[in-house]
């Protein structure tokens, strides 16, 4: 058999991807080597984030040199990103289905392509640009008007009721990253319901199903891996963002939310934040927390993608 | 231990590195005599705004060298100015006596002096000047006092009729030399606030229900601005943005137990009496001055430079853009350091950052 | 559009001889009320953006923004755009290939357990913040391997976040493409990358280009990988790989908002206006570039 020299080299360029996941792993876990020894386990659930004095002197601490009074948990954070992530893509996966709908369904194909137009020039906005108009727009309409409004009314609501905040916060975090990957998921779904087998639309209208029945009952079923495979992405880009959360989040500090107004921290927000901070320190524990928090951001991810692999496999044994 | 590593591989691996990126740019190979020296300055983002009227200014002088500026942070400008990476790291706040001890050949050199507001947003009240003392504010800071017609704030505040609300306290939440200070006030006036707290470019915010963490000035400005009951510590180089949002300006308690506001002139009494106390490599803080007059929150905005610089054209260029930062006549006129609000250099400051700028080989 | 829409929740079924209960009537007329306030929502934000850089940044958009380089507080934006355009198409050279070579065997050949791995790492890395990935660039690059501040070390870092966005758009982009395609191909002799490049790839190519084009606007709108290893210039690039840094729109916009100055806030909003109608006009140029290939191509659809 000849040499499969287009397999080969498809593998050796597609393997490219891997590796630079595998030396960046392997750069955070070398490097938060020390901080992972010092924090132990603890690190994942107090809520205790302090770099110490800087200004003191260093002290030795179960065999670490650290700066006085330096603790570093991070449970604060897990919660924060995690909850405002999720928010976010429970949000954007209807909506984002709502407008690939409109675009693929809903219109002659000559009228929808500019109105996607809109759609993807979303995803071109840069997430500084998010950050601005969340603190201009967003943060005032919602803290004076929207928060005060449903906390009112759905005080009865576990975590919507309680003090209503100043707008920044948790489900404020939630609308903009909302914003950000409704494009991503909604694009690929387009794209996806264009290129369905158009014999099986057709079957589904020739049983006398309205175009939308024919979405739901037999496009949208066919799409199940699609939709679930660009939710885990977008729930990727929603962990991973940093800017826009920056900017509208309140960046809560060593507490938890008791409701969706109060103010919290994502742990890519934080890292980018304290990174500056953490470079005055001279003994580096500060640096090499910080890149503890990235490795456990990593694990999230992990555990994201193991849980929607469960959801599909299971879906598929039933 | 990675650090050390580093530092002996980074120079075999430079030579391939150089290599390979010959072979990505083989166009690009230029003579480097020809080129304008290039100097990169990178830090403090309070500084960034002077160095930017400073540098087209400067450059047009002296065109045989070009001189890029980044607003990044203090910490990273101390950090790339140990690492050579860039040849002025700006930053609010000295290097710590722990960082001196490791890098010995690093000079912190003052080239203005900058001041902190404390501004607040009370329906009603914000074109009253509000007394605020260190004690007040670390008590709204750290949960004690937590509405506004608190007694604490009644007693220094005679006959306004301060609101029963909730106090919103607002921090920087990126690592900031605004911070630096205003801790650095809180320590000094509040035993309790250093003993548990203490003072850096981030501190470990005590967590008050409501409190919001803000990024950098324009965010303490904007989150102020639409957080009525908020008070939020800001630099002086946004008082602009700060009077046309009608936000009020909080008079300061000092040393002498006097209220004062953030002028220049009660900037220049502060900075006249710690002047004589400056030491010879220039690391102290002006925060809480004594005197009458001295406002008590001001600081030195330093050039974080290395002695050692790779070559002597570098040195050069770069000792005599410094000297001219300082220079009344230079970087330290009049029509500079109004525009950001700052406080010129004392005569006596100046003299002592030549004497470290001479140190530039 | 309205008469496709009322067409379509039933109210002309009146001549057909079959029509749908009640139920289904009502199901299906506030299923496109949610479908249109769905996308009522994003173009309302879309124009509250949009509308906020425009206003902003009409009163500086002039000739000399793209005539003089940026000249502390002010002056034009030469360099940045220049700097911007350098950083996103190096990165997309080099994440092209390898995204959608990635793309192209997960889906060809990606039902195995390596194929599930690779599609696992490759979630995985779009969960990476931007800042880890620039700090570890700065750490590599910039300080081991001595590169300073530079287009390479922008270049490589802006790569790898890109990497999975190509590869997942590829992958979903040739799943699609219906299996008779391939048999039809292997049927007429055709080897797997004659099939592969002739083929399935301009079958593919609408939704790769979307994808290819997502990752652009991405790496056009991203500032914190590059703050630390592609550093910023004030002055044009000069060719160098590295040793030099290079400036690019987005770190205007996030520093020049962070001074107290008016005509710096300016800039930045004309550095984000460009950047936002930029990648406008390269979404419309994919669009364009398509239409013309797949009339010369016609296609199997």
């Amino acid at each position: 058999m000849k040499f499969p020299i287009f397999r080969s080299s498809l593998v050796a360029m597609a393997s490219l991807l891997p590796l630079s996941l595998l030396a960046l792993i392997t750069f955070l876990t070398i490097y938060s080597w020390p901080a992972i020894q010092y924090n132990q386990f603890h690190f994942l659930w107090t809520n205790d984030w302090d770099l110490g004095n800087l200004y003191g002197d260093p002290v030795m601490e179960h065999g670490f040199q650290v700066m006085p009074h330096a603790r570093y948990g991070i449970w604060f954070l897990i919660v924060g990103t995690v909850a405002s992530s999720f928010i976010a893509m429970v949000l954007a996966l209807p909506l984002a289905i709502g407008a690939a709908v409109l675009l693929a369904e809903g219109m002659r194909k000559s009228r929808a392509a500019p109105l996607s137009l809109f759609v993807d020039l979303l995803a071109s906005i840069p997430s500084v640009v998010y950050g601005l108009w969340g603190y201009a727009v967003l943060v005032p309409l919602l803290g004076q008007h929207v928060y005060p409004a449903m906390a009112h009314a759905l005080s009865f609501v576990p975590f919507f009721g309680g003090a209503p905040g100043s707008g920044y916060g948790l489900l404020t975090a939630s609308l903009v990253l909302t914003i950000m990957i409704v494009p991503l998921i909604s694009a690929t779904l387009r794209e996806s319901i264009n290129m369905t087998d158009p014999a099986l639309k057709e079957a589904g209208r020739s049983l006398g199903l309205s175009r939308l029945e024919v979405f739901w009952h037999v496009v949208l079923p066919k799409l199940r891996t699609v939709v679930i495979g660009v939710s885990i992405l977008a729930l990727g880009r929603a962990l991973g963002e940093t800017m826009a959360v920056l900017m509208v989040s309140g960046n809560a500090l060593n507490y938890l939310p008791n409701n969706i107004y109060t103010p919290i921290s994502s742990m890519a927000a934080f890292i980018a934040s304290q990174l500056d901070s953490a470079l005055q320190d001279p003994t580096n524990m500060a640096v090499q927390a910080l890149s503890e928090i990235a490795l456990v951001l990593l694990l999230i991810a992990v555990a994201v993608n193991v849980i929607a692999r469960l959801i599909l496999w299971m879906a598929r044994v039933r | 231990m990675l650090f050390r590593m580093k530092k002996n591989l980074s120079r075999n691996i430079n030579g391939i590195a150089l290599l390979s990126a010959l072979g990505l740019s083989a166009f690009a190979a230029m003579p480097a005599s020809a080129a304008p020296i290039s100097l990169l300055e990178t830090g403090s983002t309070l500084l960034y705004p002077l160095f930017n009227l400073w540098v087209p200014v400067y450059t047009k002088m002296n065109p045989g060298v070009q001189i890029t500026t980044q607003g990044t942070g203090s910490g990273t400008g101390i950090a790339e100015a140990i690492s050579g990476v860039a040849q002025i790291g700006a930053s609010d706040a000295y290097m710590s006596d722990a960082q001196i001890k490791m890098h010995p050949n690093i000079l912190n050199i003052p080239l203005a002096i900058s001041i902190q507001m404390i501004n607040y947003n009370l329906p009603g009240l914000n074109n009253v000047h509000l007394k605020l003392s260190g004690p007040v504010l670390a008590g709204i800071y750290n949960g004690t006092i937590t509405n506004w017609d608190d007694a604490a704030i009644a007693k220094l505040n005679p006959g306004v009729k301060l609101p029963n609300h909730k106090i919103i306290p607002i921090h920087r939440t990126d690592g900031s030399g605004d911070t630096f200070i205003f801790t650095t006030y809180l320590s000094d006036t509040t035993p309790v606030w250093s003993k548990n707290i203490g003072y850096s470019t981030t501190v470990s915010w005590p967590a008050v229900p409501g409190g919001i963490g803000a990024e950098g000035n324009p965010g303490m400005v904007q989150a102020l601005k639409t957080t009525p009951y908020g008070v939020a510590y800001i630099g002086i180089s946004w008082k602009k943005p700060v009077e046309e949002a009608h936000l009020g300006l909080a008079m300061l308690e000092n040393r002498a137990g006097q209220f004062v506001l953030p002028t220049v002139a009660n900037a220049k009494a502060a900075a006249g009496e710690m002047v004589a106390k400056t030491p010879a490599d220039e690391r102290i803080s002006l925060v809480y001055a004594p005197g009458a007059k001295s406002y008590p929150i001001i600081n030195y905005e330093y050039a974080i430079v290395s002695k050692t610089q790779p070559n002597a054209q570098v040195a050069a260029e770069l000792r005599k853009f410094l000297n001219w930062s300082i220079d009344l006549k230079g970087g330290n006129a009049p029509h500079f350091i109004e525009a950001v609000n700052f406080v010129p250099l004392p005569d006596s400051a100046v003299a002592l950052s030549r004497k470290q700028i001479a140190e530039i080989q | 559009m309205a008469t496709e829409i009322l067409e379509t929740m039933g109210i002309k079924t009146v001549e057909k001889r079959y029509a749908p209960s009640w139920r289904r009537q009502w199901g299906n007329a506030l299923g496109w009320l949610a479908i249109m306030a769905a996308f009522l929502i994003l173009a309302g934000a879309f124009f509250s953006i949009i509308g906020e850089v425009v206003v902003k940044a009409f009163p500086v958009l002039r000739p000399a923004l793209f005539a003089k380089i940026t000249n502390g507080i002010g002056g034009g934006l030469k360099n940045a755009i220049e700097g911007s355009l350098v950083l996103s198409l190096g990165s997309l050279l080099v994440a092209a290939p390898i995204g959608m070579a990635a793309g192209i065997y997960l889906s060809e050949h990606g039902a195995g357990r390596w194929g599930s791995a690779l599609r696992f790492l490759s979630d995985v890395l779009v969960g990476v913040p931007s800042i880890v990935l620039g700090y570890f660039g700065y750490i590599a690059m910039v300080i081991y391997l001595g590169w300073q501040f530079s287009v390479a070390a922008g270049v490589i870092t802006l790569a790898v976040m890109l990497l999975p966005y190509i590869a997942r758009s590829t992958e979903l982009a040739m799943a699609n493409i219906p299996n008779a395609v391939r048999e039809a191909g292997y049927g007429l002799g055709a080897g797997e990358g004659h099939l592969v490049f002739k083929v399935l790839l301009p079958g593919a190519a609408p939704a790769i280009m979307t994808g290819i084009f997502y990752a652009v606007a991405l790496s056009m709108g991203e500032t914190a990988p590059l703050l630390y290893t592609a550093g910023w210039s004030n002055y044009m690039w000069n060719g160098h790989m590295t040793q030099e840094p290079i400036g690019y729109l987005t770190y205007v916009i996030w520093s020049f908002i962070n001074e107290p100055f008016a005509e710096s806030h300016m800039l930045a909003f004309a550095a984000a206006f460009l950047i936002t109608f930029g990648v406008l006009m390269l979404i419309l140029l994919g669009r364009w570039m398509l239409v013309r290939s797949q009339r010369k191509l016609g296609a199997y659809r």
